[in-house]
């Protein structure tokens, strides 16, 4: 650490740590309500709890993203933040929002889109809680406009998440625009914007830990980011082909979206080749694992998971069925959840000052949560497959086919177990390193 | 490549296909009239979208394939189960087996329930490329409809409105805890099955199948007569 205000990073770190935590506990919570019949029916409803883990997720991963942005941003613009008070302004309103936003959904205060279950009162105190961000981190960087790639694609990535965002904001009356738009928050996000702010991070963690040239880190960068939106952008057709939207999408969206693993290929052979021509050695084993680990899951939850149900020759039979269940939780843990996981094992000791710490819990916490989220996905996808056989293919009754499911449910139950005692494991870390006394 | 040359693939690369997705957009835009049928989505249909969000029925239930996975997809629930169907679900959706999933009674009004309908009713219209696909199998059963005369009608609406169908399937729809009925008629007389309704203990003292004592003689004899014709 060499600013000051780098420290503003580590409580953006700690919250997203226990609220990934209280996710992995509503995630528990759903799939034993698929297992048996439910004895919170009254309290805690299966929509509910489903509204409160997948909104959990997105408010985990921003306070990751943004604490890993304030710690980069001094050490790339070398100088101090802006201001320390806005950044710490900004993450009480946005824990405030998360509450409020929590207990209103117990009480049913929705706006009842999936995963834009915000009201439209807590939606703009988002887009005021970006602009704040955004504000920030720009003044940071033009105090010194000493410009990189890896900041200008942050910026770009934060900019981009924050406009597509105001895209979920409006009612509208009919569904399929409703849904037409409601992907350019969902879609454009999580292949547009995160993949910006995804990349930039890793390639910052790439830089410092092999000490490759800048040129050749940022080059492939740019040229990653390039390939995920060309891939990304028009791929957002693969979500247009049975909402209402016409024909074509099939083509449009089936071809680009074939295209989508391209770039995730590329990350994965970058990061090995930037790894193993390092110029330095890696003392921080533990990050090494988690950005080898990263790179890899994300091929395989995001871009192989991706490309096996993206053909609509495959996706007529597969669309809303387990199947994409198997992908979200495999293509979330490794394009984002890993990403995150690897910057504050990169950031947190040396914000502290730590140069040595016990790092078997971190390898302890790597692999039961990347056995446990694979057995997950697995069994999700088998659960799909069977659905989609039984359901679609004959056309048998959907209640009778969960039956049918129910041992796969059950495999899931157990993974989602072992996850979460993966993630335990990983916040007890992340607290004990948080909060030791350095002198 | 340089990294100039990598910089500038990035912005051109991204300006291009922004336009061309912007150009999808707008023609998309121009299509929507027609293959979302536009002209009828009245305000209950609105008012009936708003019902949808108001108890996040979309957490639970997908709807155009989108939502949640814990319960059935909705796009097509209008034409495959009905208006009288949906009107006595959605009233009351408690099931008599304990140990199958539930739906929570929202306790909707009457009002809701006739928007929720509406709404159910316009989606069912949109033109969705043919999703969900014709399963495989039972494309031959649903293709030769019933002879629905006044009492068969009045039979299939009974069936549907005391949720027979939550035990028995007809032609792959239905529960699997009761026998399958899709051809009931060529298995028993038609005095069987009105015995088997008005008092399904003098059959089978152990049977699971609860007595409808609330159902009228010439209730019974219409559901009797819509049972008997499937073979």
């Amino acid at each position: 650490m060499t600013y000051e205000s780098q420290k503003i990073a580590l409580k953006y770190f700690v919250i997203s740590a226990i609220f990934f935590g209280l996710q992995v506990i509503l995630g528990i919570l759903l799939i034993l309500k698929y297992i048996w019949p439910d004895p919170l029916i009254g309290i805690l409803p299966f929509n509910t709890a489903r509204t409160i883990h997948t909104n959990l997720l997105v408010v985990w991963m921003l306070f990751g993203f943004m604490g890993g942005t304030y710690y980069v941003i001094p050490e790339e613009a070398r100088t101090e933040i802006y201001s320390k008070k806005l950044a710490n302004l900004q993450f009480w309103l946005l824990l405030l929002g998360g509450l409020v936003a929590v207990i209103g959904f117990l009480f049913g205060w929705t706006a009842g889109r999936p995963l834009l279950e915000l009201p439209v009162e807590l939606k703009w105190a988002i887009v005021v809680i970006a602009l704040i961000f955004i504000f920030n981190v720009f003044l940071t960087m033009k105090k010194t406009k000493n410009w990189t790639a890896i900041q200008g694609l942050l910026l770009g990535g934060i900019v981009m998440l924050a406009v597509m965002w105001l895209f979920g904001i409006p009612f509208f009356k009919n569904l399929t625009l409703d849904y037409y738009y409601w992907w350019w928050v969902i879609h454009l996000w999580v292949e547009g914007a995160w993949e910006l702010i995804a990349a930039s991070l890793m390639a910052f963690i790439l830089l410092k830990i092999t000490g490759i040239e800048r040129n050749i880190i940022e080059k492939w960068l740019y040229i990653e980011v390039a390939l995920v939106l060309f891939t990304g952008i028009i791929g957002t057709g693969h979500h247009y082909y049975w909402i209402g939207t016409p024909e074509y999408w099939l083509w449009w969206g089936g071809i680009f979206s074939a295209l989508e693993p391209v770039p995730i290929i590329l990350m994965v052979f970058d990061t090995l080749n930037h790894v193993r021509h390092r110029k330095i050695e890696i003392t921080n084993r533990l990050v090494l694992y988690w950005v080898v680990g990263c790179a890899i899951y994300h091929l395989i939850g995001a871009g192989v998971w991706g490309i096996i149900h993206t053909l609509p020759v495959v996706n007529r039979w597969t669309h809303g069925t387990q199947v994409t269940t198997s992908h979200g939780h495999m293509a979330f843990f490794g394009a984002y959840a890993m990403l995150i996981i690897t910057i504050i094992y990169y950031a947190l000791p040396k914000l502290k000052g730590i140069e040595k710490f016990n790092q078997k819990p971190g390898f302890w916490a790597f692999w039961i949560m990347t056995i446990g989220m694979t057995v997950m996905g697995l069994a999700f996808g088998a659960a799909g497959i069977v659905q989609s056989y039984f359901q679609r293919g004959l056309g048998m009754d959907f209640l009778v086919v969960q039956e049918f499911m129910k041992p796969w449910f059950k495999a899931v139950f157990f993974g989602g177990l072992g996850f979460f005692i993966g993630v335990l494991i990983y916040i007890y870390d992340i607290i004990k390193l948080a909060t030791t006394k350095t002198v | 490549m340089e990294k100039k040359t990598a910089r500038n693939l990035f912005i051109w690369g991204t300006v291009i296909c922004t336009i061309v997705f912007i150009w999808l957009t707008i023609d998309t835009h121009s299509t929507i009239p027609k293959r979302t049928n536009t002209d009828k989505l009245t305000d209950e249909v609105v008012l009936g979208k708003r019902v949808w969000h108001k108890y996040n029925c979309n957490d639970c239930h997908t709807i155009l394939g989108i939502g949640g996975y814990y319960a059935p997809d909705m796009t097509k629930v209008y034409s495959t189960r009905g208006e009288t169907w949906l009107k006595a679900f959605l009233k009351n959706p408690e099931t008599p087996d304990p140990q199958r999933r539930k739906m929570p009674n929202q306790g909707l009004s009457e009002d809701e329930i006739n928007k929720l309908i509406a709404f159910l009713k316009w989606v069912d219209g949109i033109d969705t490329n043919e999703w969900p696909p014709k399963p495989i199998t039972v494309a031959k059963v649903t293709k030769t409809p019933i002879d629905e005369t006044l009492q068969l009608l009045k039979g299939k609406n009974l069936y549907n409105q005391h949720r027979c169908d939550l035990c028995h399937q007809i032609g792959g729809q239905g529960g699997i805890i009761g026998p399958d009925l899709s051809k009931v008629g060529a298995k028993r007389e038609k005095e069987w099955l009105f015995i088997q309704i008005k008092d399904p203990k003098s059959h089978n003292p152990n049977t699971q199948m609860p007595a409808y004592p609330q159902l009228k003689d010439e209730e019974i004899q219409a559901m009797v007569s819509f049972l008997a014709g499937l073979k």
